[in-house]
């Protein structure tokens, strides 16, 4: 008990006193898992937009596919890209192992199977003949996508608040490919698992306390943002 | 309306950025990819080496913490520049092989049991290490890093050269790094092999005294090795060589022996060449 | 603006759905497209609209095809559906896609909306009106673009009986005023009857009668559609008749039939009585005044030869003497 009870008060000095280490770790999990979700969001909006609105034969397949994407532990993710990232695999040339970049892959592969499910599902949850009206009211190919877009907002929303939430708060890919590097790769999850395992619980609390006020600051800007919305 | 806007902006900011990023790190002096054991990692040795190696030289060393048996094999593959280990009976094959080069040893220190401070199996009365080993196979609880790892494979040998068939005994596998280990062990009243550093290091959080010390099979020795660049496309010879011989220098083998030796009242790691006196 | 199929055929899939060699809706006018579910009405609709292109042939909107066309277009789905925000912004829209400046936007809105009776939902949320608010709702969008196509499929359904009888009263006054050409979709002979001049009957995807609504009534082309319009089908010996609604009464008359009385099925404002003949089950309304026989009796039936129709191969047409005696 006196161990967390100390852990906080530390937790909140180092918060308090703006501890360069803390702030620069954090700053690096905002940038990497944001740009993650960005581009999952770039690459998953469509695909689920496709997903939930065309009908193919192989759409059904590839739902399934995208549904047990949801359910990768991030671990696995950070297992392929690292295969194919690392020197001796495919895409060694690229040195891209053990940077920010890899990390970004990684966490992408992770954030976007959430995103298209999130973005197919809002999608479809909308009156099947919206599109056909904006047809007939005179809208553009792109007026309608945004039309869409815009209706489908709080599911969009949902999607971006998943994928982030779901890259921030993950540790296993960003150390596999990431290497938890001092000052360079090492985010919020991966500085925990240090510090747990030099018993440095105090830092280790305070990159908790900052990674959750973290995921709690955006989800709840969205939210907010997600009930002002007139329905 | 609001919403969707920021939302491009923030995909396609992701998209500029991931861009930039990869745009960069030309002309620079290099970057090696040092594969290690947790030991060296979890002691905070290298934090503090290391940035003294990249200011100097200006190149890159990307710290990999794995287990001693994955360093050696990203080793083996060329996935690393250069690796830190203290598995000598792993090492000797990749030397063999020629995939490692030009090793040598750079400091030690020295394996320890510990265990409950009570001593429920009497490993600390026991006259010899296999005698300690047997006391604790028969009348405590084991806890072993079962990661493959350099402590792992002690662990495994000292058994053997104990006569016991550690495939026998009753021993928890954690599969996880020192830090861990130790303190599973701590909270289940447990036996364990470990480091002394990290065992030092984490001595305060942990409900364990060294019981077992000073044989000399329990020494624990680190050594460097360059990956064969000749044998492995894109290995870093030259830059990992650097850094291998940086590590003998007098002055860091002098920092070796000094880090956190005030803290702790001794030693961590034992620097592998013999300083003169006064120096450092 | 005149609308026309010109050998026209459509297709989901591998089942057709339409095929239309002519059809002209001409301008100016209010054509009824009236025919059972599944007959292909709504799709004829789609096509005008341009939402469907035809597999073969062109569906012309004056000299355009209708794809390229849809500006002329306003169409009103039969569930009315919009996007979130108030029915102001979801009317605004729809005239802000037509490029129209804000002013004009605003009076047009206005227009529609009173003409409509929405004028006070403006600013309610449009997902949340009711049934039939959301149906006149979905109407004022509609034709508040006095578009020179106005396409209406099913405008009177999702209102319970009142608004309904009462949309009914006010829809051929609307159409007058806001919209041009119409073209409305409906499975429902009466409503067609109250508001289109010129019907097109289809089955199965096939036109079987187009013109004027009272031609069209009075010459139903097969049996089938005759049913639909509510003809009464009576096998005589002289081949297969059909009696216009409304058309048999007790007594005597040009073409009579003798009426073994089942069942007297009393409605309070009119009595129906119930019976066989030629084996066929037929109900025929008794004025209030008119004696009503017993169940198990035989009474005189008979309508006039201008509503009684022959379907004697080879041609349909109509009769002109009383095929049978009494």
């Amino acid at each position: 008990m006196e161990a967390i009870w100390d852990g906080l008060v530390e937790a909140f000095r180092l918060i308090g006193t703006g501890d360069g280490e803390l702030f620069s770790i954090a700053g690096r999990s905002l940038l990497v898992s944001g740009s993650a979700t960005a581009l999952a969001m770039l690459v998953g909006v469509p695909l689920g937009y496709l997903l939930g609105r065309a009908r193919f034969p192989a759409r059904t397949l590839i739902l399934a596919a995208v549904g047990t994407g949801m359910g990768m532990p991030p671990v696995v993710a950070g297992l392929v890209i690292w295969l194919l990232l690392v020197r001796s695999g495919p895409f060694g040339g690229f040195e891209l192992i053990y940077t920010k970049q890899a990390m970004i892959i990684a966490q992408f592969l992770i954030a976007t199977p959430l995103v298209i499910a999130f973005t197919a599902a809002s999608i479809q949850a909308l009156p099947a003949r919206l599109p056909d009206l904006l047809a007939v009211l005179g809208a553009g190919k792109l007026r309608t996508l945004w039309l869409l877009a815009r209706e489908a907002r709080l599911g969009l929303l949902a999607a971006v608040m998943a994928g982030f939430g779901a890259v921030v708060s993950e540790v296993g890919a960003s150390m596999a490919v990431g290497g938890n590097l001092v000052g360079d790769t090492r985010v919020l999850t991966t500085a925990i698992v240090t510090e747990t395992s030099r018993a440095d619980t105090e830092r280790a609390i305070a990159y908790g306390l900052v990674l959750l006020a973290m995921a709690f600051a955006i989800v709840a800007v969205l939210t907010v943002v997600q009930q002002r919305s007139p329905r | 309306m609001p919403l969707a806007r920021p939302l491009l902006a923030l995909a396609l900011a992701g998209a500029l950025l991931l861009a930039a990023a990869c745009g960069d790190s030309d002309d620079d002096p290099g970057t090696i990819i040092l594969a290690t054991t947790t030991s060296t990692h979890d002691s905070g040795l290298l934090e503090e080496l290391v940035p003294r190696f990249e200011e100097r030289t200006g190149i890159t060393v990307k710290v990999i913490a794995v287990g001693t048996g994955a360093a050696l094999r990203m080793a083996g593959e060329g996935n690393a520049d250069a690796v830190l280990v203290h598995a000598p009976e792993a090492e000797a094959p990749y030397v063999a092989s020629g995939d490692l080069v030009s090793g040598r040893l750079v400091m030690t220190n020295d394996f320890v049991i510990v265990g409950p401070p009570d001593d429920p199996a009497a490993a600390a009365a026991a006259p010899d290490l296999p005698a300690a080993l047997a006391a604790i196979a028969s009348g405590g609880r084991f806890v072993s890093r079962g990661d493959d790892s350099g402590t792992h494979k002690k662990e495994l040998a000292l058994w053997v050269a104990a006569g016991l068939d550690p495939a026998r005994l009753t021993r928890e596998e954690t599969g996880q790094g020192m830090g861990a280990t130790l303190t599973i062990a701590s909270e289940r009243g447990a036996y364990t092999l470990t480091d002394r550093a990290t065992y030092l290091a984490l001595r305060d959080v942990l409900d364990l005294a060294v019981l077992v010390e000073g044989d000399a099979t329990l020494l624990n020795a680190y050594r460097i090795h360059v990956v064969n660049p000749d044998k492995h496309e894109g290995v870093a010879g030259e830059q990992a060589e650097a850094f291998a011989a940086f590590l003998l220098e007098p002055e860091t083998q002098a920092l070796i022996g000094r880090f956190r030796a005030e803290e702790f009242g001794r030693s961590l790691f034992t620097p592998a060449v013999q300083i003169p006196v006064g120096g450092g | 603006m005149e609308a026309r199929f010109d050998r026209v055929q459509f297709a989901y899939g591998d089942q057709p759905v339409v095929d239309v060699p002519e059809l002209r809706f001409a301008a100016g006018r209010v054509t009824a497209l009236l025919g059972p579910n599944g007959s292909g009405k709504s799709t004829l609709l789609r096509l005008l609209a341009g939402l469907e292109r035809p597999r073969a042939g062109r569906v012309l909107l004056g000299e355009e095809p209708a794809t390229a066309a849809r500006a002329s277009v306003a169409y009103a789905f039969q569930e009315a559906v919009f996007l979130s925000g108030t029915l102001r912004a979801n009317l605004d829209l729809a005239l802000r896609l037509r490029g129209l400046p804000p002013p004009e936007r605003r009076a047009r809105l206005a227009e529609a909306a009173t003409a409509c009776g929405v004028a006070h939902l403006l600013d309610r949320p449009a997902n949340r009106l009711s049934g039939g608010e959301a149906q006149r709702a979905n109407l004022a969008r509609t034709l508040s673009l006095r578009a020179p196509l106005t396409l209406l499929d099913e405008p009177l359904a999702g209102f319970d009986e009142r608004g309904r009888a009462q949309m009914l009263e006010e829809l051929p006054a609307l159409l007058r005023r806001f919209a041009g050409t119409t073209v409305l979709v409906t499975h429902d002979r009466d409503e067609a009857l109250r508001l289109a001049e010129d019907l097109v009957l289809l089955r199965e995807g096939r036109v079987r009668a187009a013109g004027p609504r009272r031609e069209v009534f009075g010459s139903p082309p097969d049996p089938e559609t005759a049913a639909f319009l509510g003809y009464t089908l009576i096998p005589t010996d002289a081949g297969l008749a059909g009696v216009a609604p409304g058309g048999l009464r007790p007594g005597p008359g040009e073409f009579m039939l003798t009426l073994h009385v089942e069942e007297i099925v009393d409605l309070v404002t009119s009595v129906e009585v119930v019976g066989r003949a030629h084996g066929e089950r037929i109900a025929v309304a008794f004025p209030p005044d008119f004696p009503l026989p017993a169940p198990r009796e035989q009474v005189t039936v008979s309508a006039p030869t201008e509503m009684v129709v022959s379907f004697t191969e080879p041609a349909p047409k109509r009769l002109t003497a009383p095929p049978a005696r009494p």
